[in-house]
């Protein structure tokens, strides 16, 4: 206040201790001191007369005598409430002074007022709170702890004057200024910011506890800052971003939203209260998102047709941070993949019956690879939009055009998939392609619904590898059923691990019977055999069925297989061994072919070699001599012997005559190969094709079964179960083999009445058989 | 703040004599501790206690010497140990064997000089003068004169019968 820098001389200090108008006139000379010219500075003795005259007029003995003892139990009489409220009513007065000339201003300049005369106010305070101490020590204490409301200590009374007498009539100014200079901000001004700051600490200040005035909380902070504060800042960006979409596009108006909020975030540790943060980002992500959230839910679409990656992990994040914000998202995403994979196999369906698996299998894959990947870029892997992705895979996996007639399609080729992904082939597998292959088979697998459909050709297709031997790698084929296992269970994969344990036993098997032969058998004697190997299938675990076809080996190997049986039986006594000719292949060296001096070498199944054998004795066999040595079924005989047409092994007279009664086979000694070994063992194409369809029937009849023992089991456990209960509780525990019918479920509890496993009860319920 | 603590401040008692000490000994007293906050560091300029004797000045600075080590007292022991114990430790006890006068001296200012715990050391002190004493026996101690009437007294005796030891 630079009006009167002159010193005004300080009246005389208080002659008497108790003389109250003289100690006060003392006093408020020097209070009016500290308040208008701290800036002259205070000297030594002042501060200390100050203090002193307070001290000497609070222990002045007047008290003594003037009020009576039975007047009141509060033992010593503490003077100093006429000096509190004369004090009171010169801050009074002081600040109707201070408000006349704040009044004055507006906008920027009152803020830069309040902030002066705020801060000048509160020093003064300090130095007035020291200076009357001993009021505060002694007289202030005791009114307050006689609980009083309205007295406070002498700096809490500057707050409570400056709150009634001078914040009521201007924070509506000063907060209109304040909101003012955020906006400024928030267009690109630079403001000074430690207004605004001063202007918080001051509300802050001001947030006296009514319950207890030496504590303060927010709540004068909250009313007239906070809450002003937020309703600008909702209004601000509410007409913003109407104006914003008016004129620019969706994706522009996010990058917006997205700088915007985090703009208003750093603004809070620069000049606001932490406590804001919530309030307030909750205001701006209504303001910015929530009005809008329609509106960029419709661009998501467009999004997901172009691939916008980028724009679509900003709207996710977005649309994260207000209530149910995702969810629609999460709907169109599970549409859009569940349309991706569908098309992706309509693509590849129109080769029709002829569908290539690995075609196929790609096809599922690659939709759930890119959206895989857009799930973790854009949508931070969240789970919600993992599960949409689950779901629309599910969907396209086990519903499209592919699997239309047949929903065992899919099980089917992905197992087809998996069998040609192991089998050995020309080009070797690198180990770690080989385990990227078997982990997106288990990718598809994953989705599948009939996995029941799988395990059958799977465990087929592998019976066929481990009987043949044409499996890539072993090591790869544990680790597929391992995978397997994980997924489903032990079960699941049970007969495919004893598949692999007979294979094991079986070589150890052929080992103790050779040397049980060296054994038993002179050297000589041992010649009369054939050299073999053997394979032990345990019928309850290997897919595979006796031969259909009656057949009499050939002699040259009677004498070897029966030494064999007797050797088996006499090793496990009551076993029955049934011979899968059909599945039995050899090697036959020949020497009838003139013209290579190198004799060729045929690999052929059981029956060819039978077929083959009676040329040993001929040259010229007649087909009704073959079937009637071999007693080949007709439907066997013509394609083995088809093969060995066509690779010119033998010839047919009269010439491309069909095989039937009347047409003669001769060696052809003009035999000619560029390979020494010929294989003539191929898999005959209609038997291939009639597998899978006898498959197919199978798998209801299995299905029957798994039902049937899933319910005994719930009902062994339970002992009584209402009917309704039974089928879901049944649902539940095959779901993850197939998607049973309930009236499938009901079929079976109908069955498993008839055989009396269960009865029926009152109220509906069934009861168990033991 | 070791710097700041081992400035040197001049006090001036009412008996006009200099008394130089460490700022950290003056500072036990909130009064001077207030004010070196309040207009900074006085450095050379003696300060004046208005109230208070050289000699009793004196007096009070030989115990802010011995305490001005001391942690500061916490809000919440001012309320409860203080009250419950008269006890006081070797030290202000044999600090406080002074004359009767003095005694009220010391009190007087360290309540002047606000020393919290020089003032509950002085008026444990008087208390344990009087406890366990009769109304006569305190009044001559004090020496204090009787100046109530006998109905007063009488009245009084009524009021307070239920605090007798029986």
């Amino acid at each position: 206040m630079s009006k009167s820098t002159m010193a005004i001389p300080p009246p005389p200090l208080p002659t008497s201790k108790d003389d109250i108008n003289g100690t006060w006139k003392y006093l408020e000379w020097g209070v009016d001191q500290i308040m208008s010219h701290l800036d002259n500075g205070v000297d030594l003795r002042t501060y200390m007369s100050l203090y002193t005259s307070i001290h000497n007029f609070c222990t002045a003995q007047k008290a003594v005598g003037s009020t009576h003892l039975n007047s009141n139990h509060r033992g010593a009489h503490l003077l100093g409430e006429e000096l509190y409220h004369r004090l009171n009513e010169h801050l009074k007065r002081h600040l109707q002074g201070v408000h006349a000339e704040m009044v004055q201003h507006a906008d920027e300049a009152l803020l830069t007022y309040y902030i002066q005369q705020w801060k000048r106010y509160t020093t003064a305070g300090t130095y007035n709170n020291h200076l009357f101490r001993y009021l505060n020590r002694h007289w202030v204490k005791r009114e307050m702890d006689e609980g009083k409301k309205d007295i406070y200590d002498i700096y809490t009374l500057h707050l409570v004057r400056w709150k009634e007498d001078m914040f009521g009539s201007t924070q509506n100014a000063v907060m209109d200024a304040v909101l003012r200079l955020v906006e400024k901000q928030r267009n690109g001004e630079t403001i000074e910011q430690s207004k605004v700051k001063q202007v918080v600490d001051s509300f802050v200040a001001l947030g006296i506890d009514e319950a207890d005035s030496t504590k303060t909380n927010l709540d004068v902070y909250r009313q007239y800052f906070e809450k002003p504060y937020i309703e600008a800042t909702q209004k601000f960006y509410e007409n913003e971003s109407a104006a914003f979409l008016a004129e620019n596009s969706v994706v522009d108006y996010m990058k917006k939203a997205e700088r915007r909020l985090d703009e208003e975030k750093e603004r809070v540790p620069l000049y606001l209260l932490p406590e804001i943060m919530q309030p307030l980002m909750k205001c701006c992500e209504t303001a910015l998102i929530a009005k809008h959230a329609a509106l960029m839910r419709d661009e998501f679409q467009i999004l997901l047709d172009n691939d916008r990656e980028e724009d679509m992990a900003r709207m996710y994040k977005l649309l994260a941070r207000i209530p149910d914000g995702l969810e629609p998202l999460r709907n169109r995403f599970e549409n859009h993949v569940r349309r991706a994979g569908l098309l992706a196999v309509d693509k590849v369906a129109t080769e029709g019956e002829k569908l290539d698996p690995k075609a196929y299998v790609d096809a599922l894959l690659e939709v759930h690879t890119q959206y895989a990947a857009l799930v973790q870029t854009a949508f931070t892997g969240e789970s919600e939009f993992v599960r949409s992705l689950d779901n629309a895979c599910r969907e396209y996996v086990n519903r499209n055009k592919v699997c239309q007639k047949n929903s065992s399609r899919s099980p089917e080729l992905l197992a087809k998939h998996a069998d040609n992904v192991l089998k050995r082939s020309t080009k070797a597998t690198e180990e770690d392609d080989m385990e990227k292959m078997l982990n997106q088979v288990m990718t598809v697998f994953k989705y599948l619904e009939d996995k029941d459909v799988f395990q059958k050709f799977y465990s087929q297709t592998l019976a066929k590898r481990l009987v043949h031997g044409t499996s890539a790698s072993p090591d790869a084929e544990t680790s597929m059923i391992s995978k397997l296992k994980d997924a489903s269970g032990f079960e699941y994969t049970n007969k495919l691990q004893r598949m692999f344990q007979d294979m094991q036993t079986s070589k150890d098997l052929n080992t103790t019977y050779e040397e049980w032969c060296i054994a038993t058998f002179e050297k000589e004697d041992r010649k009369e055999g054939v050299d073999a190997t053997y394979q032990i299938l345990g019928t309850g675990f290997w897919p595979l069925t006796p031969p259909t076809t009656t057949f009499v080996p050939p002699p040259t190997i009677v004498k070897t297989y029966e030494r064999f049986q007797n050797f088996y039986t006499h090793k496990h006594g009551g076993r029955k061994l049934t011979w899968l000719w059909h599945l039995c292949k050899g090697e036959i060296r020949t020497n009838f072919a003139k013209m290579n001096k190198v004799p060729y070498t045929l690999q052929v199944s059981t029956y060819q070699m039978a077929i083959l054998l009676l040329f040993n004795d001929s040259d010229t066999v007649s087909y009704d001599d073959m079937a009637n040595t071999t007693m080949l079924q007709k439907e066997t005989l013509d394609p083995s012997l088809g093969i060995i047409l066509k690779a010119k092994v033998l010839t047919a007279s009269p010439e491309g005559a069909p095989p039937q009664s009347g047409t003669t086979y001769t060696l052809n000694h003009g035999f000619k190969s560029k390979k020494l070994k010929v294989n003539l063992n191929m898999a005959i194409k209609a038997e291939q094709k009639q597998e899978a369809e006898d498959t197919h029937k199978t798998i209801e009849e299995d299905r029957k079964m798994l039902m049937q023992s899933a319910i005994v089991r719930i009902m062994k456990s339970r002992k009584r179960m209402k009917h309704s209960e039974l089928v879901s509780e049944t649902i539940s525990q095959i779901k993850n083999r197939f998607s049973p019918k309930v009236a499938d479920i009901k079929k079976c509890i109908d069955i498993l009445l008839e055989k009396e496993y269960l009865e029926r009860l009152d109220d509906n319920e069934l009861g168990y058989l033991a | 703040m070791s710097a700041e603590a081992e400035q040197q401040v001049k006090l001036v008692s009412s008996d006009n004599v200099e008394i130089v000490t460490e700022r950290k000994i003056a500072e036990r007293s909130m009064l001077i501790k207030n004010m070196i906050e309040d207009l900074g560091s006085p450095g050379e300029e003696p300060i004046p206690i208005m109230n208070v004797s050289e000699a009793v000045l004196r007096k009070v600075l030989e115990w802010c010497t011995h305490h001005k080590n001391d942690p500061a007292p916490t809000q919440d022991d001012d309320a409860d140990s203080r009250k419950k114990t008269t006890d006081i430790e070797d030290w202000d006890q044999k600090f406080m064997q002074v004359d009767q006068e003095m005694l009220f001296e010391i009190i007087l200012a360290a309540n002047y000089m606000d020393i919290k715990a020089l003032l509950d050391v002085g008026c444990k002190t008087v208390a344990n003068m009087i406890k366990g004493k009769s109304p006569e026996e305190i009044r001559k101690t004090f020496n204090i004169q009787n100046d109530f009437t006998p109905e007063e007294e009488d009245q009084i005796r009524r009021e307070n019968e239920w605090a007798e030891d029986r």
